[in-house]
């Protein structure tokens, strides 16, 4: 009788094991890091903050800025359905993020200032060390926040249009209304989960970036389109008259200013040094 | 000659028989298709009662024993991450492939910014089941005091209310902020600059608990009543 019960033990034990262990079907995939992930993040940060720079510089410039002149109105309230207006620079740049938000890319985009229009925008913490380092600077500040294990990097938001300064002087609630031409303003921050990429999820970044900036684009020509007299959406630009480049249109632009400086780093990527974690140094 | 046999005791191996089969029967009977939500945690929040849980359960990679293998694997530290088994876990990804506000007031994810960090401690707003804890039977689940974890220094410069944001702050009536404002923006309606048109905080935890709608029933974003494909 023991022997009986020693060999089903044994027997199932053998099962078991089988079924456990031997790889009959695919090991499933880890969430190993991934090969060739030797793109420093900060490298990676840069180069979207760059390409933000420049899609901000173009929509502010050649969109809002130009639009009043053409009776196209931008506000903060701008879905509201009384309002017919498109996005501020800044509410471009949050439909950029939520879109990030929505896309496979977990690259987190936001932006604060120390004098924000909305006392919940304001730098709190690390932030606020780091933005008080930025305005001393003038340099971006990247840092790991532990508590998150986001490798954080803040870049100095400037004033570099006169509609930002009058906007932000001008409005009701903003707490500073001295500001000028060329400051500081405020930073946008960007997070990401790993200290270094490969040159595919380096591109996979860029793309969903890009993504994000025709998803804001696009957002405001939908608001647009449902104007009482709408503009026309084609070639043109407000400098024109009433009118709205395309996505196409607005995306092939940016795509002009930005792409040379972004091939030039993605080439510098490839000899990049193997990334510092930076979470090592804190 | 016959023998009377008297109905003796149940034999114990029939008993064990019995006390087997009973919880197989049952479990037979909870995985039977259709009985899903006898299965469930608990009761559906507001508007989900109608939702297949697949909706939001859904499966997870590979096969089960692929699964059972990796996180064996795992324990006896053959691999270094285990696998999720049978369901990927429910996330803000579940939630807002139906729940998709383009104009939310107060999205999930600008709380995983650091300087949020006093605020995730207190009420980890950057997961929407913080605040909508699944298979309560409510809406929110949440204390309508949350506001303060964010709000505490607010400074409104032109307040068109009396009293000011900022003494209601100071007399901390937190409670009272969600009688006036929709906390994620999603309801067509003007927030209220009178008290007179105030919301009673009986009202507010009516609704939190699933009651009534009361900031009207038009919504922006209504949600989608099957998820969004990815």
């Amino acid at each position: 009788m023991k022997s009986t019960g020693f060999i089903l033990s044994a027997l199932t034990l053998v099962v078991l094991a089988i079924y456990l262990f031997v790889n009959a079907p695919p090991a499933l995939s880890e969430n190993a890091v991934e090969a060739g992930a030797t793109i420093p993040i900060e490298m990676v940060l840069e180069t979207v903050a760059a390409e933000n720079d420049i899609v901000r510089a173009l929509y502010t410039g050649e969109i809002v800025s130009k639009g009043p002149a053409v009776e196209l109105h931008f506000d903060e309230h701008w879905r509201d359905a009384a309002v017919q207006a498109g996005p501020l620079p800044a509410l471009f740049l949050r439909e950029a993020a939520r879109s990030l938000h929505n896309s496979e890319v977990p690259l987190g985009l936001f932006l604060g200032s120390d004098f924000p229009i909305s006392a919940a925008n304001r730098f709190q913490g690390a932030q606020a060390e780091a933005f008080e380092r930025i305005r001393r600077t003038q340099k971006p500040e990247f840092f790991y926040a532990a508590e998150t294990g986001q490798y954080t990097a803040m870049f100095p938001d400037v004033a570099s249009v006169a509609g930002c300064v009058t906007c932000h002087n001008e409005h009701a609630e903003s707490p500073k209304v001295d500001w000028q031409l060329d400051d500081i303003m405020g930073a946008t921050t960007w997070m990401y989960g790993k200290a270094a990429v490969s040159q595919q999820e380096y591109l996979r970044i860029i793309s969903a970036v890009r993504q994000g900036f025709r998803d804001a684009y696009t957002a405001y020509l939908e608001e647009a389109a449902t104007f009482e007299a709408p503009p026309e959406i084609g070639e043109r630009w407000p400098a024109e008259g009433f009118f709205l480049p395309s996505a196409d249109v607005f995306m092939t632009e940016f795509a002009r200013r930005a792409s040379a400086h972004t091939v030039d780093r993605l080439i510098a990527g490839v000899d990049a040094p193997e990334a510092v974690i930076v979470a090592d140094a804190e | 000659m016959t023998r009377n046999r008297s109905p003796g005791p149940v034999p114990r191996r029939r008993l064990y028989a019995v006390a087997a089969l009973a919880p197989v029967l049952a479990l037979g009977i909870l995985l039977l298709p259709g009985r899903e939500r006898l299965r469930a945690a608990g009761p559906a929040n507001t508007g989900h009662a109608e939702l297949a849980c697949a909706q939001c359960h859904t499966p997870a990679d590979g096969t089960v024993r692929q699964q059972v293998q990796a996180n064996v694997r795992q324990l006896v530290g053959l691999r270094e991450s285990g696998a999720d088994f049978l369901h990927k876990p429910v996330g803000n990804a579940d939630c807002v492939a139906c729940h998709r506000n383009e104009d939310d007031r107060h999205p999930v994810y600008r709380f995983n910014e650091p300087r949020f960090q006093e605020a995730r401690e207190a009420i980890a707003p950057q997961y929407c089941v913080s605040c909508h804890v699944e298979h309560s039977g409510k809406r929110v689940t949440a204390e309508p005091t949350l506001c303060v974890s964010c709000h505490a220094d607010m400074e409104i410069r032109e307040d068109p209310i009396e009293p000011t944001h900022a003494q209601l702050a100071l007399l901390e009536e937190w409670a009272s902020c969600l009688g006036c404002h929709d906390f994620h923006g999603n309801h067509v309606r003007t927030t209220p600059v009178s008290f007179d048109r105030v919301l009673s905080l009986i009202e507010v935890r009516s609704y939190l608990d699933g009651g009534p709608p009361i900031y009207g029933r038009e919504l922006r974003y209504p949600a989608r009543t099957e998820r969004a494909k990815p």
